[in-house]
């Protein structure tokens, strides 16, 4: 209980970034407001998402608030606030121009755009903002019990050969479930072992650098992940453009004489599918690497079964502009959110491509390693670590706070960032992330690193394999070899540590299991999809 | 004027150094750059920093920080190796990167005869660890844990510590399962988790010891802990070797002796003032500044490359 309240004051007398009438704004707050606004603005754009915006300014903040421990808490505060905002953003374009500004938000093109063009734009975007915000915060709920519960518990009852086989649990499980095929996300996990494993390890010659004196570091984390997921996607699309594929479509909306805005009973309609849908979105958002596209497309798919069921004659179906629609998409979309952070804070091992970014920020910034001991509750002496753990639950509810508040009300004003061209946005975040990974590494062997690393994502995309698991795992590689190492000294040097006890036999027969499972019915989905 | 003055300044240096070189004879040619061997954030970083901080505040001169991680230290030992060695460029390590691992990489641009040794900040206050209330918390119940056929995890954080708990495993004849990990705060929480039984913490188990949390069951270092006076030595328990240690700030070989006094004493000073943020610091966390420069220090580096080779032989 103690450490709740740490918590909430590290985050209210943090630095005093400016002051408004004698009082300070502690600098965690400011970044967090405008975490959230560029992640409302960003969420709306279509082309960029939450990830991106996170990778571009995550250097900017680390260059601004520096590497002390005390940075922690302001840069999280960003990032945590893009996070929210994008999840909110991403219906704006979906729902005015039938463009989704986030991958995830292409469920709400289904019912928000119908609904806008009979007139009631307002009345979508309000039933959007009002689920998301719901779902996202219901999930929140759900991480800060169950959190520091889990890691506990690990710390508890796993011992080092049971920790190797539960990372290797979910590698497997991440490899198995994002792309579109079992196969192609086991490459992506092998690969990014394997770039992983440059020059790090224990001995004084670092291994696999071939002589070259700008690898005798390894492959830098920000490299690697931001050529991979930004630098790689920037390609591919202006691949796309040089090739004349990608033609935005944007319907203007009419405006007719129905009434607008938020109408009365919208709320008691939508609110069994909010609920269902957050159920929905924290399950799988707890899970690392399923994402929020499958939640939304699970979380409407449902709510169109119990919909066509139970709705009245006169009210629109599934897919007419239904309210409930909307609400059944964004409540599950943005529930992922908050449960990611479970596996992330618990366990170190990252789901989806924000709380990637959050890693490489504790990574960068150091004094907060996402893990199972971060919840060690330490007394008299205090864990800092677990201060910061819950310094961050403070700030995502804060977080909330200002998405029910404000972020309506900004999330209207955005509908103009959908007409940026995308030609235009492309270079500037090209340069803008290339600027700010020379900032963090003053060498310009880290550039030429990350220009390989994005070839490697524009190979990776054009071959269809899943850029997510390749990061994911060159993040974990690490902490899988230490794990493992540590597991076969501390048993006295036992080759099959990983068989001893009936805990880590369990989770590998599961990775087993998925691989045979999931491999076995992708096949036969894409055998039904393309009977070729 | 200005060239007549510098030409007496400089026959005036070139004079006095042989005698006595002091601060006030010497300013460096443009910033210093300071490399630092320690992740960013962490407590060796934080120290570098703040001493920079505190030079530059008494000297006047402007000190880059600059994180030159990696290889325990030899990074940055071979990047220094060719920087110019005119006092522009510095380091900080601890001081068995230029012993142990230089030895044990074996690299002759690397050793420590390749480099001017400046002055040490703080020694470590290293202690062998356990939870206080567990089956391990003495050396008695280690060795009857021991005896019993338990398995005992120790966890190290350096190749030397590796090679060190071997050392000890051998004499005392406990065959230690020895585990690496990342770090002194990786051992207190492997120790605190039970995934490891004891361990080598360099200081940062001070606090936790002072709580009651943890207990060093023996010192590794020649003086007494601070925390626990009465905690046997490792080499009254049967070591050859003790585990000691300092931070300390290194330069490029053949720097100017006027250079490398002015330096050495810059940090000396801010090191061991109490008043200063890095003083403070060290106060807090080891006790109390542990300062050696000039041929001590040297003859404290020539011996830890003598027990490392003997080390080396000893677990052969």
């Amino acid at each position: 209980m103690d450490y709740v309240l740490l918590g909430i004051q590290s985050v209210f007398s943090n630095t005093a970034m400016f002051s408004v009438f004698g009082v300070g704004i502690p600098s965690c707050l400011v970044t967090l407001f405008l975490g959230l606004l560029t992640g409302i603005a960003v969420g709306a754009t279509p082309g960029l998402a939450g990830p991106t915006a996170m990778a571009v300014s995550l250097p900017i903040l680390i260059s601004v608030f520096g590497v002390r421990p005390d940075a922690l808490l302001p840069v999280f505060g960003f990032l945590i606030g893009v996070m929210k905002g994008a999840t909110v953003g991403g219906a704006v374009p979906a729902i005015l121009f039938n463009v989704p500004g986030t991958p995830d938000a292409i469920m709400t093109t289904l019912d928000g755009h119908p609904m806008a063009k009979r007139g009631m734009p307002r009345r979508a975007l309000r039933i959007a903002h009002f689920s998301s915000v719901t779902g996202d915060t219901a999930s929140d709920i759900v991480l800060f019990v169950c959190a520091p519960f889990l890691a506990i518990m690990v710390e508890r009852f796993l011992d080092l050969p049971e920790k190797t086989a539960l990372i290797i649990l979910s590698l497997t499980f991440i490899s198995s479930v994002m792309g579109s095929s079992v196969g192609k996300g086991l490459i992506a996990v092998a690969l990014g072992v394997l770039a992983a494993t440059v020059a790090t390890g224990q001995t004084f010659h670092p291994r696999l650098t071939l002589g070259i004196d700008g690898l005798q570091n390894g492959f830098p984390m920000v490299s690697a992940v931001l050529g991979a997921l930004i630098l790689g996607e920037i390609f591919v699309t202006l691949n796309d453009i040089w090739r004349g594929e990608r033609q935005a479509s944007t319907v203007q909306s009419s405006h007719g004489d129905v009434a607008d805005g938020l109408q009365k009973g919208d709320l008691r309609r939508i609110m069994p599918h909010i609920a269902r849908s957050s159920v929905i979105g924290t399950l799988i958002g707890a899970l690392p690497g399923v994402g929020s596209t499958l939640a939304a497309t699970l979380g409407y798919t449902v709510g169109r079964g119990i919909h066509k069921r139970r709705k009245r004659p006169e009210d629109p179906d599934f897919g007419e502009g239904a309210p409930e629609g909307i609400a059944a998409t964004e409540a599950a979309n943005s529930a992922v959110s908050g449960a990611n952070l479970i596996p992330v804070l618990s366990l170190g091992i990252p789901g989806n491509a924000a709380a990637v970014f959050l890693i490489l920020a504790a990574d960068s910034i150091g004094g907060f390693n996402p893990g199972p001991a971060v919840f060690n509750f330490t007394r008299p002496q205090i864990n800092p670590e677990l201060v910061v753990a819950f310094g961050i639950f403070t700030l995502m509810a804060l977080g909330n706070l200002l998405n029910w508040t404000i972020g309506g009300a900004f999330m209207r004003a955005m509908s103009v960032m959908s007409r940026i061209p995308i030609r235009l946005l492309l270079p500037i975040v090209l340069m803008v992330t290339l600027t700010a990974i020379y900032i963090q590494d003053t060498r310009m062997a880290a550039l030429w690193i990350t220009f390989g690393f994005g070839i490697l994502g524009f190979f990776f995309r054009r071959l269809d394999i899943p850029v997510l698991p390749f990061v994911i795992a060159f993040i974990l590689a690490g902490t899988l070899e230490n794990t493992a190492r540590q597991a076969f000294s501390a048993t006295g040097g036992d080759p099959f540590f990983l068989f001893r006890s009936a805990t880590s036999v369990i989770f590998l027969l599961m990775a087993v299991a998925i691989i045979v499972f999931l491999g076995r019915r992708k096949g036969h989905g894409a055998a039904a999809t393309h009977p070729n | 004027m200005n060239r007549i003055a510098r030409t007496c300044a400089m026959l005036a240096s070139l004079v006095a150094a042989p005698f006595a070189a002091t601060a006030q004879d010497w300013t460096p040619p443009g910033p210093i750059t300071l490399m630092i061997g320690f992740a960013a954030g962490g407590g060796a970083d934080t120290q570098a920093r703040l001493v920079a901080s505190g030079v530059e505040d008494k000297t006047g001169w402007t000190i880059l920080p600059q994180q030159v991680t990696g290889n325990s230290g030899l990074n940055l030992a071979k990047e220094l190796s060719t920087a110019p060695a005119d006092g522009t460029v510095i380091g900080m390590v601890v001081s068995e990167t230029l012993a142990y691992n230089a030895v044990i990489a074996g690299d002759p641009a690397l050793q420590a005869e390749n480099f001017t040794p400046l002055a040490t900040t703080a020694a470590f206050q290293m202690g062998l660890i356990a939870v206080a209330d567990g089956r391990f918390s003495t050396w008695d119940k280690v060795k009857a844990e021991a005896e019993a056929g338990t398995p005992i995890r120790f966890g190290v954080a350096t190749e030397r510590q590796a090679d060190m708990a071997y050392h000890f495993g051998l004499e005392t004849g406990i065959p230690f399962n020895i585990v690496s990990v990342a770090g002194g705060a990786e051992i207190m929480n492997g120790v605190r988790a039970g995934d490891l039984d004891i361990g080598w913490v360099a200081g940062a188990q001070a606090k936790a010891v002072t709580a009651g949390e943890l207990v060093n069951i023996a010192t590794a270092i020649p003086t007494p802990l601070a925390e626990s006076p009465d905690a046997p030595s490792i080499v009254d328990l049967g070591s050859e070797f003790y585990l000691d240690g300092y931070f300390m700030f290194i330069a490029p070989k053949d720097i100017p002796e006027e250079a490398r006094v002015a330096l050495a004493q810059a940090i000396a000073d801010v090191a061991s003032d109490p008043n200063t943020q890095a003083g403070a610091l060290i106060q807090r966390s080891f006790g109390g500044a542990a300062v050696l420069t000039g041929a001590e220090l040297d003859a404290y580096i020539a011996k830890g490359v003598q027990d490392s080779s003997q080390l080396l032989e000893a677990i052969k």
